[in-house]
């Protein structure tokens, strides 16, 4: 599991990319990713390209980001989603939340 | 025979250094203690009992190097060695070295009991 | 409550100053040893053989021993032996005081517990730089034991306190009426530690509502969360509330007490074995499946958030409404039975899942072949702790004794009481006013023998006044399947739209002797029907259900129609020795 962030050029947009089980032990990592402790990132894009594994603690922790992102006004986008990971954000209806392709 | 010294003087100023006011009684300590042994290892061969013998040629051993005697530590290792080999024959010349070597000792070391 | 190690502890005591003790019977030697080490700031014991050591040792219980190897009445090896049988599991370094020059005399002295070897003549240097290696060795072991032993005792400590929650847990979270010949289920007795709940509880108008859910996470949070779930579900659905009621409670709850990131995945099923419906709302469990005994099967789909993560006024509490005959049934697995692993790493998954269901012939197989198949699966693999399993099939309800036993107690209370209850305008579409008027009955003592009856009477009653009555709903559309779904589509519909309108309800109790009446009256706004020929026919044209009427005739002494059709009036007489169900 190894978590990677990107920034656009105007500092915007947050790409975060999740390689590998998204799971508990990543709890730290992905907090670490988005608390970057300043306002400027207006969207937020967690790249699930090469995440093999979701679990139910990964779901709160996109909670987590949601509530850190302004909650109802936040913008974050889950892209690329393989089949397993699509069918656990599907079973928990987190497309009611979250803006996933 | 022996090319160390009766005492080394490094050894000994090294020692009055740690023992402070209790030098004299190190000293004395040590007079009186090698007495006893030197009349230890005379019974051990009186008896011919050599593994004894060794033993209490060990031990005074370990306490000459420690106080700074290191010829008389050598005539104890050569005890030692003679009574481990089990044949005490011409223990009794040694003896007599090592009664000798004590006295001299003995006599050097007067000076430090005073010093005290 | 973590608390760091204690002071005082083995650890603290690795100060500079130590403990020392030296056995040598060389007097001169010893002296030497011991202002050497004094002058480094040790406390000295010593001894003058091996004898003497071990007594020393137990009486002083130095922390670090010198020991000369040769040493009359005991020798040091004897004596390291001892001693390093004393201080047990405490690391007490031994130090031989040697002139041996023979390896093999060395090695013994190590094979009898000492850990190095000081030579004469004594060096300060060396010897203090000893101590002081041996000192943080000791240290470090000590560190390592009171921390292991504070681990030990935390976990000790901690496996007290889980199963003092585990009892606490099971009484608020008992498994209600699990039992019921109508339920079977799988769970790990743990289960309340990786945040698996099941529960299940008998409503007072008949039938149960089962809840099975996963909780986010494990261990105590998990536990915790589901102490209210428990509490709100028992004590909503034994007081009559609907199962949108108790999933609405249920749903505000967790969302105010569990933090962001936590929240339950569930299902929620409303059995109703009068009617032969079942209600199910599923939210973040995989995928149920209603099994019908045609071979048909309807997958039961998790179409809301989970519980405790949108704030109440997004919550949606809409459940899917099915018929369910006879032996059919209903199932529901948390995702470690899709999860759970063979030796390849392999996850049963749900294409595995619905071959059982395919290969399978008789619903009532179903949950055997299931557990078998998931068993036969992860064969050797130590079985997963996290499976949780639950099958609600409907039967009679007759069939079932899951009502709670209830105790004649004191006696007081209203025996001989009226009253008067009106629902109004919108009021009529928000409100489920049984919970109240069921509660209001309970206080009359005895009458709660015969609570499922009343609440029975009662809903029949508000239903009938409110989908007939007011919001003129022909029953015959519940005739068909089809019909069935547009018949509940289109009470939403003209729910909304009510207004205007009311429902009474006028109760009144008079005790009788061993017993008492109680008299139901319903008046609805609507303009009534012709109930003159409903004597002989029954169930031609009457606004009122077939079976409802029938139902309350069932269970009343007396049941009569007033006014325009639009009042009914029922007398429910009821005795202390008759308890059973149906009066006729």
């Amino acid at each position: 599991m190894a978590i990677t962030t990107q920034r656009s050029t105007d500092g915007r947009t947050l790409t975060i990319n999740i390689d590998g089980r998204f799971d508990f032990s990543s709890h730290q990592a992905f907090r670490e990713a988005y608390e970057t402790g300043e306002n400027a990132v207006a969207e937020y894009l967690v790249d699930m390209r090469d995440t093999t594994y979701l679990d139910s603690s990964a779901l709160g922790m996109l909670l987590l980001l949601r509530d850190y992102a302004g909650g109802d006004s936040a913008r974050i986008r889950i892209l690329n989603c393989n089949g397993d990971v699509r069918r656990i954000l599907a079973i928990s209806n987190f497309e009611q939340l979250f803006d996933i392709h | 025979m022996n090319e160390h010294t009766h005492l080394d003087d490094e050894a000994l100023a090294e020692l009055r250094e740690v023992m402070d006011d209790d030098f004299s009684i190190l000293i004395s300590t040590f007079i009186d203690d090698s007495a006893e042994r030197v009349s230890t290892l005379k019974k051990r061969f009186d008896a011919a009992d050599a593994e004894a013998f060794s033993k209490a040629a060990h031990s005074f051993k370990g306490s000459c190097i420690n106080i700074g005697a290191p010829r008389l530590g050598d005539l104890c290792l050569e005890a030692e060695q003679m009574g481990r080999s089990g044949d005490l024959t011409g223990a009794e010349d040694l003896l007599a070295s090592i009664e000798q070597e004590f006295e001299t000792v003995k006599t050097l070391l007067q000076p430090y009991l005073a010093s005290a | 409550m973590l608390s760091a190690i204690p002071p005082g502890s083995a650890v603290a005591s690795g100060s500079d100053t130590l403990k020392i003790l030296i056995a040598d019977d060389s007097d001169s030697d010893r002296l030497i040893l011991q202002a050497m080490l004094r002058k480094q700031g040790h406390e000295v014991v010593t001894a003058v053989d091996g004898m003497d050591a071990v007594e020393r040792f137990r009486a002083e219980r130095p922390q670090i021993v010198l020991l000369d190897a040769l040493m009359p009445r005991m020798d040091g090896r004897e004596a390291a032996r001892r001693i390093k049988a004393l201080a047990g599991e405490a690391l007490v370094p031994i130090i031989f005081l040697t002139s041996l020059s023979d390896a093999e005399e060395l090695a013994d002295c190590l094979a009898a517990g000492g850990d190095d070897f000081l030579s004469k003549p004594y060096n300060r240097i060396i010897i203090e730089a000893k101590i002081n290696a041996f000192n943080r060795m000791r240290m470090m072991h000590a560190t390592v034991q009171a921390q292991r032993d504070h681990i030990r005792e935390r976990n000790e400590q901690l496996l007290l306190e889980q199963k003092t929650a585990r009892r606490v847990f099971e009484n608020v979270a008992h498994r209600g009426c699990l039992e019921a010949g109508n339920i079977r289920y799988l769970m790990s007795p743990l289960s309340i530690f990786n945040g698996d709940v099941l529960f299940a509880c008998p409503k007072p108008s008949g039938g149960m509502h089962i809840f099975l859910g996963d909780f986010t996470g494990h261990g105590l949070p998990a536990a915790i969360g589901a102490m209210p779930l428990a509490e709100i579900f028992y004590g909503m659905t034994s007081k009559g509330f609907p199962i949108a009621d108790v999933l609405r409670e249920i749903n505000q709850k967790l969302k105010r007490i569990l933090p962001t990131g936590m929240f339950c995945c569930g299902a929620m099923i409303d059995m109703n074995l009068q009617l032969q419906e079942v209600e199910v709302w599923n939210g973040g469990l995989p995928a149920g499946y209603l099994i019908r005994t045609d071979g048909s099967r309807v997958r039961l789909v998790s179409d809301h958030l989970p519980l405790g993560v949108l704030p109440a006024e997004r919550f949606s509490p809409e459940c899917v409404r099915y018929t369910l005959l006879r032996d059919e049934r209903v199932l529901f697995c948390s995702d470690g039975i899709l999860e759970a692993t063979n030796g390849n790493e392999e996850m049963f998954g749900e294409a595995r899942l619905l071959e059982v269901l395919d290969n399978c012939d008789s619903p009532d197989k179903v949950f055997d072949e299931l557990t078998l198949a998931v068993r036969r699966f992860t064969g050797s693999v130590e079985s997963r702790d996290d499976i949780s399993l639950v099958e609600v099939a409907m039967v009679p309800e007759k069939m079932l004794d899951v009502h709670q036993s209830v105790i004649s107690t004191g006696l007081t209370g209203p025996s001989d009481w009226r009253c008067a209850y009106e629902l109004r305008d919108e009021t009529l579409s928000t409100f489920n006013p049984l919970p109240l008027l069921l509660h209001i009955c309970m206080e009359a003592p005895g009458l709660r023998l015969c609570s499922g009856q009343i609440y029975t009477i009662l809903a029949e009653m508000f239903s009938n006044a409110l989908e007939h009555g007011i919001l003129r709903l022909s029953s015959t559309l519940k005739g068909s399947a089809s019909g069935f779904s547009r018949y509940y589509e289109e009470r939403e519909r003209r729910l909304k739209q009510v207004g205007n309108h009311f429902i009474r309800f006028e109760l009144e109790h008079i005790s009788q002797e061993n017993g008492g009446r109680l008299l139901i009256a319903c008046e609805d706004s609507g303009p009534g029907f012709d109930y003159t020929h409903q004597e002989e026919c029954p169930q031609a044209s009457a606004p009122y259900g077939g079976r409802g009427i029938m139902l309350l005739r069932q269970l009343c002494d007396s049941v009569v129609y007033c006014g325009s059709g639009n009042r009914i009036e029922a007398a429910f007489e009821w005795s202390f020795q008759q308890r059973s169900m149906g009066k006729h």
